[in-house]
Order: C-alpha cells, then structure tokens, then sequence
C-alpha cells in the first residue's frame, strides 16, 4: 500500500510538470493549428537558462524560475516568428518536420555550448515530509504548488482578461477574429511568447525534479506532453489539465510496480491506445464511427 | 581507404533512403519509425552470426549463421515487426498522428533493447561480426573493404532499379493517387490500407537490408548508434534530392552525406569539446531541412508526373483534368480538412 501511495505522490508531482507543458502545447496548438515538435526545446532552453543563472541568482529558487520562464518566453517568440509565421499556410505536415528540424538545431545549439554531458542543480532538495499519506521533499511540494498557482494564473487569464478572451476567438477561426477587430497576428505572437514562458518554468521544475539533466530533457518530455494532451483532447486546455494527471499517475504507478526504467513504455502504450480509440479525448463522447478510407 | 568508407556508408543510406522513399514520397507518410527497422535488421544480423555471448555480455539466439544466410532472416525478422507496427498505425493514423505513433513504437523499442540486456546486451550493443567471408574470399583488409563498397553500390544498383520499375508501374501510379486525395481513390474501387500496408512492409525490408549491411560495415552496434534523430539526415536527403524521385534521393544522400562529413571535417574541433563538431553537423541538418521546405519543397529533382506509356508525357486533357481535381480537392480539402491530419473519429461527416 505504501509503495502505491509513494507513487501517487510522487506522480502527482509529474502531473503538475506535465499539465504546465501540456497546456503550453495545447494552447500553442489552437492558436497556430499546428503540432510543434521543437515544444520540448522551450523546456530545455528553460532549464538550461535557470542553470546559467544559478550563480547569477545566488541560488535563489525564485529567480532561477524567473530566469527560465524570460527563456522560454524568448524562446517561443522567436519560433513563432522566425518559423512558425513563415510557414502559414503551408500542410501542417511540412511545418510539423519544420519544428522537428528546430528541435534538433537548438539541441545541437545546446551541446555545442554546455556540452553532451548531464548537468545538475545545486539547490537543496529539502527534506522529505509525511503530508497526509503522501511522502513529498520540499521541491516536490514546491513544485506541485508553482505548477497549481500557474494553472490557476493561466484559468484567470484565458477566462477573465481581454487577452484570453482574444486567445480564444483566434483560436476558434483566426480570419474571423481579425476581421473583428482583433490584432490576430500580435495575440498569435503574444500566446507563443506565454506558452513559452510557461514550458520554460515547467522544463526548470521538471530539471529540478529529476536532478540530472542533459540537451535531450525536452524531446524526452514531449512525447509525454503529448500523451497527455491527447489524453485530456487537444486544443483544449482545461481537458489537457485532466490528462496530464491520467498519464503522471499512469506512468509513476506502472514505474513503482515494475521498473522506473520502463515507465515510459506504458505512456507510449496509453498514447497508442487513446489515438486508436479516443483521439478527442477521454471526456467527449465517441462523436462518430471511425472512417476506414 | 577513407573515400571506401564514406562511400560505401553513403550507399547504406542510399538504399535506407530508397525505402523510406517509397514510405513517405509516394505514400505520404511521415514514418519515425524507420531507423527502429535499420537498427533492428542489424542487431538481428549479429545475433546469427557471432555465436555464443561470452558472459557478462548477453544476446539472445547467438548462432553462428553464415552472414548470407543472416542478412534474409533479419529481413523477415524487420518486416514481422513492421507488420505489427503498420497494422496499428496505417489502419485510420494519418499525417502527425501516424508520425507520433511511429516515434511512440520506436521510442518503446529503443527503452526495451536499452535496458532488457538479455535482448541486445543493452546499452553495450553487440559487436565481432569483422569482416565476414574475408579468409574464404582470400582478401587483404582493404581489398576487402573495397569489394564490400562494390557489393553495396551494386545492391544499390539494383535497389533502384526495382524501386524505379515500381514507381512507374500502375502501383507506383496507384499509391501517389492514394497519397493526393484518400478518398477519392478509395471511391475509384482502391484498397487504401492493403497498398499503404504492401509498401510499409517493401520499406521496412529495404531498411532491414540495410541493416544487415550497416552491420558488416561497422561490425559493432549498440543504441547510441540510432537514436531517433539520426533518421532526420535521412528525410534532410530525401528532401534535398527531390521527394519521391528515385534518382533524387540518391543523389541527395550522396550530396547530403558526402557533402556534410567534407564542410565539416576540415573545422577545427577543440580538444575539450568532442561533442562540437558532430553537433554542429546536426545543426546544419536541421537548417537544411527548415530551408528547403521553405524554399524548394520540392528538391533538386521534381518528382516525375505518371506516364500512360513509356516515354510519353501524360496527354494535355488528362494534365488539366489532374489540375482541376488537385484544385478542387484542395479547395475541399480547406473547408472540411482537419489540421492534424485525420484520425479515426475525425472527418467522420465525409
């Protein structure tokens, strides 16, 4: 029992990591209407951002989260408006290998400056804390709280502002909401910049999570990251809050039971199964029969 | 000797990238997968030919096939893995959910051989196939290296040859019909998933081909030797070369190939950082391929338009005719497509 338990915990954290990452995806993914491969990048850049500034910071957790999210946020923004904006119109397809041909820029970028070798944090990982029948150390509940406080933060701004009321009109038909009155191209460039300064925090906690990182961090996260957002129906990023908790218990459960070397595998066995069956999701209803063309 | 053996890697990709060809150019599927097979029809190499793991080193099968023999049961090996993996993927995946499930499938294989070392000895690989059939043939080690770059180029030869006649037969013509509009050609009577299905596994059995050759060539394998990127210079060459053009491809590997290892051979590589040079060339792939689908889609060599005869230019009416459906189907396809590509409960008001 209390080997399931840990697990729970300690895939409640991946959860948190997972749903900021997911939600970024998902919300790049309305805006665009596109599958960005380079969405780990935004991670890794974060992670590697918050360890260049480590000394900088004074091993100040907070500015090093700070440090990340700037990161990534610059990341984003140079994508969208370096690849993704000059690639409007064409098939998602070729703006998909588009993204993946990023994805292996900046990881190459990244080697190339800090090397291929793993790097770690030097922040104290704090000690480990019975809360309620969970065992968490004081990062975990420092992550498991930014990651709630920052999906409350994105809740209030895609429901309550300008900005997100924007987001969500562009989202639903682009022409439409410029016609409108809405600045589509700006809100377009402006959620790139939010999606990726909220992968660049989640790719700092998901470092400091794990302990070791190395260039590879984010494109290892990004079939996860999809997984969950398959699972919670992409473009929607309430849903993909749902499935990032699905695929962190999954994988933390199936881990402690077999070998954390093989969790991996039964997120990818989960993601196969939800593409077959329920490509919109866990929470809709089978819409239609499936076309076999 | 250097030049033997850049060429003769070369060619190894060449005919790796005549079947992924034939996978994405003319089925148009963006398959992640395809390394997975390389990699697989070269450890199943190995293992047949090797014999016995010496402990701690462990492998399954351990034979001691001659390599002949070896090279066509890791074929049959690849091609039943790619059954199941085509099976799944190619029945409703389509466009970026068939590539994410083709990158699922090869990421679970390469945890599973990474860390199940009963399979491949895990992260050590397997190694000792050196130069099979050199004391039987009676060669010296670089005569040897020299017959096995002929042995390649001439499989490469008739790789294309068979590939060419294909994509000029009424298959060939049937699939990139398939690839332009689905269902239109499922209306004309086509069996979409048998011919995505016969063409998947055709791939996949050049990959494991290549595989076994890939294996002679470096006679030791293990998994930092395929990780999922490495299939990126594969479709950098296809793209450059021109995209479901035989001869294309073949020149785009070459160029890709050849060209990459000579800009980046002569850079002066600091001793502390041994990681600069090869990450830098993998930098120029993902440019590569980010500017030629920006600026030439299409490649070096345009893909050849269907022929109703040999050596005549499909006729004028027939030419408009494909123009005016292309435009409509575009047209459609802009009203009802979905952006993803389709999955099964997808497009379902079609």
């Amino acid at each position: 029992m209390s080997t399931f338990l840990v697990a729970v915990g300690v895939g409640l954290a991946t959860a948190a990591i997972l749903a900021l990452s997911a939600v970024a995806f998902t919300l790049e993914y309305a805006v665009s209407r596109i599958a960005n491969f380079a969405h780990g990048e935004f991670l890794t850049i974060g992670a590697y951002a918050a360890y260049s500034g480590q000394n900088i910071s004074h091993q100040n957790v907070v500015a090093a989260a700070v440090i990340a999210a700037a990161a990534g946020m610059l990341a984003g923004l140079a994508l969208n408006i370096g690849l993704i904006e000059r690639f409007r119109g064409r098939s998602p397809i070729s703006v998909f290998i588009a993204t993946l041909g990023a994805a292996l820029i900046v990881e190459n970028v990244l080697i190339m400056i800090y090397g291929a070798a793993n790097v770690s944090y030097t922040f104290a990982q704090g000690n480990l804390h019975h809360v309620g029948p969970f065992l968490w150390t004081t990062s975990d509940i420092e992550v498991i709280f930014s990651a709630l406080a920052a999906a409350g933060l994105l809740y209030l701004l895609l429901q309550h502002t300008r900005f997100g009321k924007a987001i969500r009109a562009v989202a639903q038909d682009r022409t439409l909401a410029q016609v409108s009155g809405i600045p589509a191209r700006a809100i377009v460039m402006r959620t790139w910049a939010l999606a990726g300064a909220v992968s660049g925090f989640a790719g700092f906690i998901l470092a400091e999570t794990i302990g070791t990182f190395g260039p590879q961090l984010g494109f290892n996260f990004l079939l996860l990251t999809i997984t969950a957002t398959v699972a919670g129906g992409i473009g929607r990023p309430y849903a993909t809050l749902g499935g990032a908790l699905i695929v962190g218990l999954v994988i933390q459960i199936s881990g402690a039971y077999t070998s954390s070397a093989y969790q991996n595998v039964f997120a990818f066995g989960l993601l196969v199964v939800l593409m077959l069956f329920r490509p919109n999701g866990v929470f809709v209803g089978r819409s239609m029969t499936a076309v076999r063309a | 000797m250097y030049w033997v053996s850049v060429f003769t890697e070369a060619g190894i990709f060449a005919i790796l990238a005549l079947g992924l060809d034939m996978v994405w150019g003319w089925g148009g599927d963006f398959d992640l997968a395809f390394y997975g097979y390389l990699a697989l029809g070269s450890y199943m190499t190995f293992v047949l030919t090797i014999g016995r793991p010496t402990p701690p080193v462990e492998y399954i099968l351990g034979w001691h096939l001659p390599v002949l023999l070896a090279v066509p049961i890791a074929v049959v090996v690849v091609v039943a893995f790619a059954a199941v993996i085509g099976s799944i993927a190619l029945r409703n995946l389509r466009e970026i959910y068939f590539a994410v499930l083709t990158l699922a499938a090869v990421s679970a294989l390469y945890i599973w051989v990474e860390n199940y070392t009963q399979l491949f000895d895990g992260y050590n690989g397997v190694y000792g196939l050196i130069n099979p059939g050199q004391t039987t043939l009676r060669l010296t080690y670089n005569g040897y290296r020299i017959v096995l770059l002929g042995v390649v180029l001439v499989i490469l030869l008739l790789a294309y040859l068979l590939v060419q006649r294909i994509s000029r037969s009424p298959y060939g013509r049937m699939l990139r019909s398939v690839r332009e509009d689905e269902r239109a050609a499922a209306a004309y009577g086509r069996k979409i998933f048998t011919a995505k299905f016969r063409t998947y596994l055709f791939g996949a059995a050049i990959a494991g081909l290549a595989g076994g050759l890939f294996a002679i060539f470096v006679s030791a394998f293990n998994p930092s030797a395929w990780t999922p990127q490495e299939l990126l210079v594969i479709y950098a060459a296809i793209l450059v070369g021109g995209r479901g053009n035989p001869r294309g491809v073949i020149v785009g590997v070459f160029v890709v190939y050849v060209g990459l290892i000579e800009l980046t051979r002569f850079l002066p590589s600091p001793a502390s950082r041994p990681d600069f040079s090869p990450a830098l060339r993998q930098v120029l792939i993902g440019l590569m391929i980010i500017l030629m689908l920006k600026f030439r889609p299409e490649g070096i060599f345009r893909e050849r338009p269907g022929r109703d005869e040999p050596g005549k230019p499909a006729r004028p009416a027939i030419r408009q005719f494909r123009t005016r459906v292309a435009a409509a189907t575009s047209r459609a396809a802009r009203v009802s497509g979905s952006p993803l590509g389709s999955a099964p409960d997808e497009g379902g008001a079609g």
